[in-house]
């Protein structure tokens, strides 16, 4: 590779790497607790408030529900599963942004309880802040700026793989730790970018595919579809796979219709049944579901007549898709790690919290090499404007962005049930942490807050077991903590994080008060004085 | 051998504008000449999840090019070869 060639992606590398950086963080480190949605869904989770209805009087409370809301049989779902996150056997609502969907249960007796309540998951707000890293506003415009910021995130990928590619045999594995500390961070940077690559550019490339898709559709149907994407869309939906027939008809029961499926792939794992126009001819079954034997897009599912038990799709039944979404579905699997089971899940778990690595890493060396040094500079400096806003950026979002994540977390637990709109706190206590976080990192510069902050992460994840131990302890104070294993891991997870930052919290200190005068890590009276000396 | 020119503007709208109308010509040319031709049921996904590789690929290796008229050049070639296949396309396999 000629040296000039990599000194110009250097530049690319540089500027969209400290671009993107941040977002990308936020991006990254929400991301990996996304991974284990379902674990954190059941750590926050308060039981049901009834008893819900046995699996065995499904048809029975499908009958009966139908019976009493007839505005039922449009479209409701049916929960196959048992964990503690399960609110209810059977819920329908309006439209699918309805937030107060009702509920159905049978009483011994056989008698129908309806019930219509506020849900709202806190792994949901978890995923949207990995989606748009916590860009706020209507129309998912925090997704479209995502989709560029990923955009540029691949460019910065490719061209710092560029400039690694002349040095890499001699330099990958060489982890310089000395005296030369922006060599150590450098040498830690190429490392985890490029042991990480493979699942960098996957995860680059699907998220673009995945923010921008409404405008890539739009630019192909204008270029190569002249107008007629919208019919083959609709052509291939395998919700219109049964023709509407409003005609009367009796539905098979639920067993029934499982065992056809299980017929059609015996290792495909059925989770909830959701049922369209139920009672008329034209009725469907959308079985949802996971395979752990086939790469998902998460749940698969198939589609069948609950009137005659035939199958009508299996585009999206895992390992029955057919060949163009097959290949999606891998795409899919690729990134949300909904293959290989928990192995996979840990590895792409310790992958985000890398890639987050990376991009802070990004930013200290950006700040290493444009800061004032007292060699070059030939004696005591003060530190330029520029280095000083992007250390106090860098550590108040990152460090920002954790702690909201954390303490919205602990939040969740603790409001559950007590306030009437819990997406609202989810949305006010984020912001309000982060904001703070970034506020007060801008306010007593970054040495200073990078210590604070990282103890308030530490506190705040701490937080995190702790309510499981007061829910468990003190069973008056109605949250009721999970024991399953899932949520333990939740736990223990934190446990081990607020441990991990107790650790950077003493390190940052100990730089602040000892290590080099001149770097903007220092405590900003040392720097004066030096600067004074 | 000529210095490489870095040319920021030129180079950067080259990849991201030709290499955009290149990535949606190239995924289209897929998604006639694969078989079923452009109306196969659920082709369409995967058709619209090549445009995002071979954008960025261009984007990114685009800055090779020693300036920016060349990225120009060869860029707006690729895409007329893309765009006269696409045209081609629409009037044989109709």
């Amino acid at each position: 590779m000629r040296s000039d060639v990599v000194r110009l992606y250097k530049v690319v590398h540089t500027w969209t790497g400290i671009t993107a950086g941040m977002f990308l963080f936020i991006a990254f480190y929400a991301g990996s607790i996304t991974v284990f949605a379902e674990p954190l869904a059941r750590w926050v989770s308060s039981p049901a408030p009834v008893r819900l209805t046995a699996l065995a009087r499904s048809d029975e409370l499908i009958a009966r529900t139908l019976a009493v809301r007839p505005d039922a049989a449009k479209e409701f779902t049916l929960y196959l599963t048992d964990t503690e996150d399960l609110w209810a056997r059977l819920t329908w609502r309006k439209g699918k942004d309805d937030r107060t969907p009702w509920s159905a249960e049978l009483s011994p007796a056989g008698e129908v309880r309806l019930a219509q309540s506020y849900r709202s998951s806190l792994a949901d707000f978890v995923d949207n802040i990995h989606r748009t890293a916590g860009i706020p506003g209507a129309n998912d415009i925090g997704e479209t700026i995502m989709g560029v910021v990923s955009a540029v995130y691949a460019v910065a990928l490719v061209s710092g793989l560029i400039i690694v590619l002349p040095s890499l045999v001699k330099d990958l594995f060489a982890l310089r730790i000395g005296a030369n500390l922006k060599r150590m961070w450098l040498d830690a940077h190429n490392v985890v970018g490029v042991v990480s690559l493979p699942f960098h550019i996957v995860i680059a490339l699907s998220a673009v595919v995945f923010c921008l898709h409404d405008q890539l559709y739009d630019a192909l149907d204008y270029v190569v579809y002249d107008g007629r994407l919208k019919s083959i869309m609709a052509a291939s939906n395998p919700f219109n796979s049964i023709k509407k027939d409003e005609r009367p008809a009796p539905m098979l029961p639920v067993n029934a219709l499982l065992e056809r499926v299980k017929a059609a792939s015996p290792s495909f794992v059925p989770a909830e049944m959701r049922y369209r126009n139920a009672g008329s001819r034209g009725a469907s079954v959308q079985v949802w579901g996971y395979d752990t034997r086939y790469m998902t897009r998460g749940k698969g599912f198939a589609v069948i007549s609950p009137v005659t038990g035939e199958i009508a799709n299996t585009d999206y039944l895992p390992g029955r898709e057919g060949t163009w979404t097959g290949v999606v579905a891998t795409f899919f699997a690729l990134h949300f790690a909904t293959f290989g089971g928990d192995v996979v899940r840990v590895c792409y778990f310790l992958l985000g919290i890398a890639g987050a690595f990376l991009f802070y890493s990004g930013n200290l060396l950006w700040i290493e090499s444009r800061r004032r040094t007292e060699r070059r500079n030939g004696g005591p400096v003060i530190q330029k404007t520029s280095t000083r806003l992007m250390s106090a950026a860098t550590v108040g979002v990152c460090l920002g962005a954790i702690c909201a994540i954390s303490i919205t977390i602990v939040a969740a637990k603790w409001l559950n049930g007590r306030v009437a709109n819990i997406d609202v706190w989810h949305n006010g206590v984020y912001y309000a942490v982060f904001l703070a976080s970034v506020l007060w990192s801008f306010l007593r510069g970054a040495a200073a807050a990078s210590v604070e902050l990282l103890w308030l992460a530490a506190i705040a994840a701490a937080a995190i077991p702790f309510t499981s131990l007061f829910s468990w302890a003190l069973p008056a104070l109605g949250m009721q903590g999970s024991a399953s294993m899932a949520a333990l891991g939740v736990d223990l997870v934190a446990l081990s994080a607020a441990l991990c930052f107790v650790w950077m919290a003493r390190s940052a200190a100990h730089r602040v008060q000892c290590g080099p005068a001149d770097s903007v890590w220092a405590a900003s009276h040392r720097q004066l004085q030096e600067a004074a000396r | 051998m000529n210095q490489i020119r870095r040319d920021w503007a030129s180079k950067t709208s080259a990849g991201a504008i030709l290499g955009f109308s290149l990535a949606i010509g190239l995924a289209g040319l897929f998604a006639w000449l694969t078989p079923g031709g452009l109306a196969t049921p659920n082709k369409f996904q995967l058709v619209m999840w090549l445009t995002a590789p071979i954008w960025l690929t261009t984007l990114s290796l685009c800055f090779f090019f020693s300036s920016g008229m060349r990225a120009w050049l060869w860029l707006g070639g690729a895409n007329l070869l893309a765009y006269a296949g696409l045209f081609a396309c629409r009037f044989f396999l109709r």
